[in-house]
């Protein structure tokens, strides 16, 4: 499913690329490619459980 | 291999690791992603002295990929550009399936050499690569079958002892190639008497090959060369060329290696020398 905070994006900040890559509307940043697998739940992982981001602007359950 | 090593002037093999899979372009716009930016610079690494690269796979965002028809698309574009170079790829792969981390040992042709991790490390605050015994023995296995060298990538000093253990269990054959590696977090501290007792601690015979992560590359590869090992640079473990300034590409890193090792008195190897020291 992945993180409600992830969208893709080619600009930001002031920054562009030419393909749209991983940005973290929490974090307010691209993201790093690894981290990226996180955001997308992809392979053994899960941005609920494996992303420091995700928990902490969620805030304690 | 040792300070004698320094002293009689053998090559030092320099592998380039070009793109990795922990951060991208975002962090060094110069670094290569896509199959035709790593052929060229592997080319380029190559000209300024690069034997090895090391590769991993991404996709065209720039996030991990681990499929072999990546790998087959990056190792033809780095034929085009660098047809001598000695092709290593990566098994690494926080998160991910051993599966998968298999796919980039079945290219065809398979690559002359591929890294094996040796034990567990941590990523961000919840995910650790865990390399258990279990995987390292099944990706050396494979590795054997297809004839492929294992690079041993030594993340900590814990991790020299799971070299011992892996001698003890598997058949791997001369030379024993391990890279000791510094850093932070599940990293051996990057201080200059951790390089010399993690060679110290290397089985008999074992060649080492020295990686420091960030600002920590220049001076630890520069010792690793003066204690008779090979190194590696490149933009997977340090974007800078110095402080505050981006490296303009891999083959600037691996010119001023090439640079620092001539005038030690260690030539550079050659793709063809290097295949005869570690014995491809």
């Amino acid at each position: 499913m992945g993180c409600p905070y992830l969208d893709y994006r080619s600009e930001a900040d002031g920054t562009e690329f030419d393909a749209e890559r991983a940005y973290c509307e929490a974090a307010g940043r691209f993201v790093q490619p690894m981290r990226a697998d996180i955001c997308t739940d992809r392979h053994d992982i899960d941005h609920a459980e494996h992303c420091e981001i995700y928990r902490e602007h969620e805030g304690p359950e | 291999m040792s300070y004698d090593a320094y002293l009689e002037g053998e090559p030092v093999i320099i592998t380039a690791a070009l793109t990795g899979g922990i951060h991208g372009k975002e962090a060094n716009p110069n670094l290569p992603e896509t199959p035709e930016e790593i052929g060229r610079a592997a080319g380029a690494a190559a000209d300024a002295g690069a034997a090895v690269v090391h590769l991993h796979a991404r996709a065209d965002n720039g996030e991990r990929s681990f499929s072999t028809d990546r790998f087959e698309a990056i190792d033809e574009a780095v034929r085009r550009h660098a047809d001598d170079v000695v092709i290593q790829h990566s098994t690494g792969g926080t998160g991910v399936p051993a599966e998968q981390r298999a796919q980039p040992l079945r290219t065809d042709p398979p690559p002359e050499m591929a890294s094996l991790d040796m034990g567990p490390l941590n990523r961000y605050e919840y995910l650790t690569s865990e390399n258990t015994r279990g995987l390292v023995d099944a990706l050396q296995a494979e590795m054997r079958d297809r004839g492929i060298k294992p690079e041993l990538e030594v993340f900590n000093d814990g991790h020299l002892n799971e070299v011992h253990g892996l001698l003890d269990r598997r058949d791997l054959a001369a030379p024993v190639y391990a890279t000791l590696i510094f850093g932070g977090g599940t990293l051996t501290p990057p201080r200059p008497r951790n390089l010399l007792n993690a060679v110290d601690n290397l089985p008999d015979g074992a060649l080492f090959n020295t990686l420091g992560f960030g600002r920590h590359q220049l001076p630890l590869t520069t010792m690793g060369i003066l204690l008779g090992g090979h190194v590696r640079v490149g933009l997977e473990d340090n974007v800078y060329y110095r402080r505050g300034e981006l490296a303009d590409s891999n083959a600037q890193l691996v010119e001023r290696t090439a640079r620092i090792a001539e005038e030690l008195g260690r030539p550079v190897a050659t793709p063809s020398q290097a295949r005869k020291i570690l014995g491809l």
